[in-house]
């Protein structure tokens, strides 16, 4: 009987098209030593691209998980498709058509896309995997995306953009009816990112509620329809995007005005201090020569996979190198590996911050002292603590890295965080060249501009700073000459003052044979 | 002011658990707690002075190979060769002994070829990439061999033949018999003391090779370089860390405290055995990883490895005791060990998980009050 009264209440609830699909209130979620969601409501409707906003650490990926059920809430209201929710989990959120892709890429890299998009609900026939179908199926999707990856490739050997877009293929895989976003964009090229935006308006069309995290802003204002901010694990505000305006949100998030968001300080340029000559190292690094000189940043554009990650590998010699020689200061440098190049001075943030960047397994402040240990130890390798201490806590307070405490693993901290963990890494060594590849990515508005700050710092110190981005605006606004690289090779060169998106763009996809075309002219 | 020193006091607590692997060193020294209660109840004479003297003797080599393997497992590698290159120090020096060559001179020289042999393990693990399992594999092996070669296949005779009786007896009481502090007990008419508990200088050679080492760990750069190879050695390399220095680095480590155990038992017995150290690698997983050293790299502290070693002791000598015969004592501890990898298993699982944010641990943590919240 109570059933069937519950069936006609539903029906009547369908009828009248609930206005939200999902409504949150009062959500609570404790870690040790942090509130990450403090009384967070959070509504959802229907046909609508939500984009959440906050800075690093605000609770975005948190409040997610707890949506997708991936983190039991430690108290609140989950209502789903107007039925409130008492006990919630991942199976839970998974039948009433909840789907994540993750901020950090989840993926078996020995397995091939298709069986990474089929993981864990494999086709089969008679207990047997059908192979064909589910690379078939795979296709068929990877097709929607209009990308062009062999479902039949392993992982591990596809480009992060393209690891991410397999990733997304996984999510549209389900049929899902919510579908979360966490920073879906940071790693993708902008071709890529037109098409998921394409995709995003058609889930629209179809009357599925899609949310939508990101840093990069200026995203937001071309495919969200409202935009919910929270600060410190609370709630801030939600409106309309017609109604906001781009700084409007900002100081929301941040809670105060930024002023600036591509701060630059004009410095007089000075002498050569880093060389690169003919350097070859593998397809992806073909007669690159740059110098650098004191009291200027160089931006790195061009389009994902032109090579640029490989440039700055070979450079620091995490890569071997085929042929080509590196001078500082006028000196020839031999660097056989990464000891050798931040031994003389020049270093490297790496891009992949999982892979490369951090050992996430180990505390923060172990994490920030690793390629400095040499500075705050004694002759006998004995590790003075305070002074580690000390550098530590200067790095966590100049970056605003939110955490409980530098011992923390550092696998705890919110993605932006953890991105500034690895940048910090490298500032306490008095370098003569920093290389930064894609210090931003992930980090908040009010972060970027302390990022770009303290290359500026170095900048002002006469130290050669070359920064690797995908992002135009902050390539444009940010460095006093540009280098475009496409291909494994250098395109195009401007000064600040000079370069044009058009003109950028046009550079970084000249090919091999256009780019013959040019030499011979 | 008193709410800020209970607050600042808890804090304290708080870090205290929050350094590396404290945890589980913590809830397995309960473990080893209520296995010596349990011990004493079977068999009163457990803690007697003199069990305790033994017990105490017996930890040392168990904790010594412990700590070689701690060091090997904890940059991401295993160390299958420790048990054989305890019998090859054992079998050199006792062979050299036999043959009139002074202790000091002969346990020089069987330093010296065992610091040889974990170069060699790291060199094949660290430059030559092989897998650590396979490189370790065949140095066990070529280790025993020598084990066996340095006396034409044959346990040697006792030392004193080549050496005489007094630089015998200094052998081993410097190794194994020698009291170097006596709680109790009284003389016999000899003028020998009996009975009473006594540190023997095995301990003190254990517990001198734990500062050493967990000093090394714990507070120098190498250390620190250790424990980032075995957390992620591609962020590690790009951080300037040397990986093949590092890892040879553990692996001579290893080597040197295998060393020092097979001396140990070489002065136990007065001679050499070609057997000696057999599956003692093994022995050394175990009180690593009872003790909180993860089996992948990164995780665990010394601390753990002494209270591994020291359950493992005390399984051995606690069933004895309770006159276990050699098959149950074999079967019981066999399933300690399972039990004690499974809850390290679980417990990684559970982080691990979180790395791919899928928090196992915290959904099992939260499950009951999840079930109140259901019920309102
Ligand atoms: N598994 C965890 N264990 C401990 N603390 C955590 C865990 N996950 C998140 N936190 C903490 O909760 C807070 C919120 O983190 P969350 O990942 O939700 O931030 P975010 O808004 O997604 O930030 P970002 O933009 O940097 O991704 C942070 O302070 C973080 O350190
Ligand atoms: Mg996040």
């Amino acid at each position: 009987m109570r059933s069937d009264a519950a069936v006609a209440d539903k029906a009547a609830r369908e009828r009248n098209a609930p206005e939200y699909i999902v409504e949150m209130s009062g959500i609570n979620k404790a870690f040790p030593g942090v509130q990450a969601l403090d009384n967070v409501s959070f509504q959802l409707r229907a046909g609508e691209v939500l984009a959440l906003l906050g800075e690093n650490g605000a609770g975005k990926s948190t409040l997610m998980k707890v949506l997708s059920g991936i983190y039991p809430r430690d108290s609140g209201e989950i209502i789903v498709f107007g039925a409130k929710q008492g006990e919630y989990n991942a199976k839970k959120a998974k039948e009433l058509g909840v789907a994540i892709i993750h901020q950090e890429l989840n993926m078996c890299s020995h397995l091939t896309v298709a069986e990474n998009i089929f993981l864990g609900r494999e086709l089969t026939k008679r207990g047997v995997l059908t192979q064909t179908e589910m690379n078939n199926k795979a296709r068929e999707i990877l097709g929607r995306l209009n990308v062009d990856i062999d479902p039949e490739t392993v992982v591990g050997d596809l480009a992060v953009s393209k690891q991410q877009m397999v990733e997304i293929a996984k999510a549209l895989s389900i049929d899902a009816r919510i579908l979360i976003m966490d920073e879906p964009t940071s790693a993708l090229t902008a071709k890529e990112i037109e098409d998921l935006f394409r995709i995003i308006r058609e889930l629209r069309a179809d009357g599925r509620g899609v949310i939508y995290i990101s840093h990069r802003l200026e995203e937001i204002g071309r495919i969200a329809d409202r935009v919910t901010i929270m600060r410190d694990g609370k709630y801030i505000t939600d409106m309309n995007n017609e109604d906001t305006t781009l700084p409007e949100i900002i100081s929301y998030m941040v809670g105060r005005e930024i002023k600036e968001k591509y701060p630059k300080i004009s410095c007089q340029r000075g002498g050569k201090i880093f060389e690169v000559r003919n350097l070859n190292a593998g397809l992806m690094v073909r007669n690159i020569n740059l110098e650098l000189y004191k009291g200027e940043i160089v931006g790195v554009a061009g389009l994902m996979g032109a090579g640029r990650t490989e440039m700055t590998r070979a450079v620091f010699g995490v890569d071997p190198k085929e042929s080509g020689q590196i001078f500082l200061n006028g000196k020839q440098l031999i660097i056989r590996g990464p000891f050798d190049a931040i031994k003389n001075g020049v270093v490297l943030v790496p891009e992949d911050r999982k892979k490369d960047g951090l050992c996430v397994r180990l505390s923060v402040r172990e994490n920030i002292s690793l390629p400095s240990l040499d500075i705050i130890s004694n002759r006998f390798g004995y590790v003075n603590l305070r002074s580690e201490r000390a550098m530590v806590e200067k790095y966590i307070r100049e970056l605003r890295i939110r955490l409980p405490h530098a011992e923390v693993e550092t696998v705890s901290l919110s993605g932006g965080n953890q991105q500034k963990v690895v940048v910090s890494k490298w500032l306490a060594r008095n370098s003569q060249v920093v290389i930064f590849d894609e210090p931003t990515r992930g980090i908040d508005v009010a972060a970027k501009v302390e990022i770009y700050n303290l290359m500026n710092d170095l900048k002002r110190n006469g130290i050669g700073v070359m920064f690797v981005s995908s992002e135009m605006p902050e390539i444009m606004g940010v460095s006093d000459r540009i280098i475009v690289m496409c291909d494994g090779r250098i395109t195009g060169e401007f000064m600040a003052g000079e370069a044009t998106q058009n003109e950028i763009m046009k550079r970084a996809t000249m090919f091999d044979d256009k780019l013959a075309v040019a030499e011979s002219v | 002011m008193n709410t800020d020193k209970t607050r600042r006091g808890k804090n304290y607590f708080k870090r205290l658990l929050a350094v590396r692997g404290m945890g589980q060193v913590i809830s397995v020294t309960i473990g080893l707690i209520a296995l010596c209660v349990v011990f004493q109840i079977l068999s009163s004479n457990f803690f007697s002075p003199d069990n305790m003297g033994n017990l105490l003797r017996q930890i040392a080599p168990y904790l010594i190979i412990g700590i070689a393997q701690s060091y090997v497992l904890i940059t991401g590698n295993i160390d299958l060769s420790i048990g054989s290159i305890m019998g090859m120090s054992s079998m050199m020096a006792a062979t050299m002994m036999t043959k009139g060559v002074h202790p000091v001179w002969a346990i020089l020289t069987t330093f010296i070829c065992c610091v040889a042999a974990g170069v060699i393990n790291g060199q094949l693990v660290a430059t030559c990439k092989l897998p650590p399992f396979i490189a370790t594999l065949g140095t066990m092996t070529i280790a025993r061999g020598i084990a066996q070669i340095v006396n034409n296949n044959h346990n040697t005779d006792t030392i004193s033949i080549g050496i005489g009786k007094a630089t015998t007896e200094a052998f081993k009481n410097f190794f194994y018999y020698g009291k170097i502090l006596t709680f109790g007990g009284k003389m016999d008419a000899g003028g020998n003391l009996i009975g009473g508990f006594s540190i023997y200088s095995p301990v003190i050679i254990a517990i001198a090779l734990w500062l050493l080492f967990n000093f090394l760990l714990s507070k120098t750069r190498t250390g620190r370089h250790i424990y980032a190879v075995g957390s992620n050695a591609d962020a590690a390399r790009l951080s300037g860390v040397n990986i093949s220095a590092t890892i040879t680095a553990a692996y001579v480590v290893s080597a040197a405290c295998a060393c020092v155990a097979g001396l140990i038992v070489c002065a136990t017995t007065g001679m050499g055995a070609m057997d000696t150290g057999n599956s003692y690698e093994l022995y050394a997983v175990a009180a690593s990883v009872i003790g909180g050293v993860s089996t992948l790299g990164g995780q665990g502290i010394l601390l753990g490895t002494v209270i591994g070693a020291a359950i493992w002791s005390v399984l051995q000598n606690g069933l004895q005791f309770a006159g276990a015969p050699v098959a149950i004592r074999n079967i019981v501890i066999g399933i300690i060990v399972v039990l004690s990898v499974l809850l390290d298993v679980l417990i990684r699982r559970g982080s691990q998980r979180r790395l791919t944010d899928t928090p196992f641990l915290n959904s099992l943590l939260n499950r009951g009050q999840e079930k109140t919240e259901s019920r309102v």
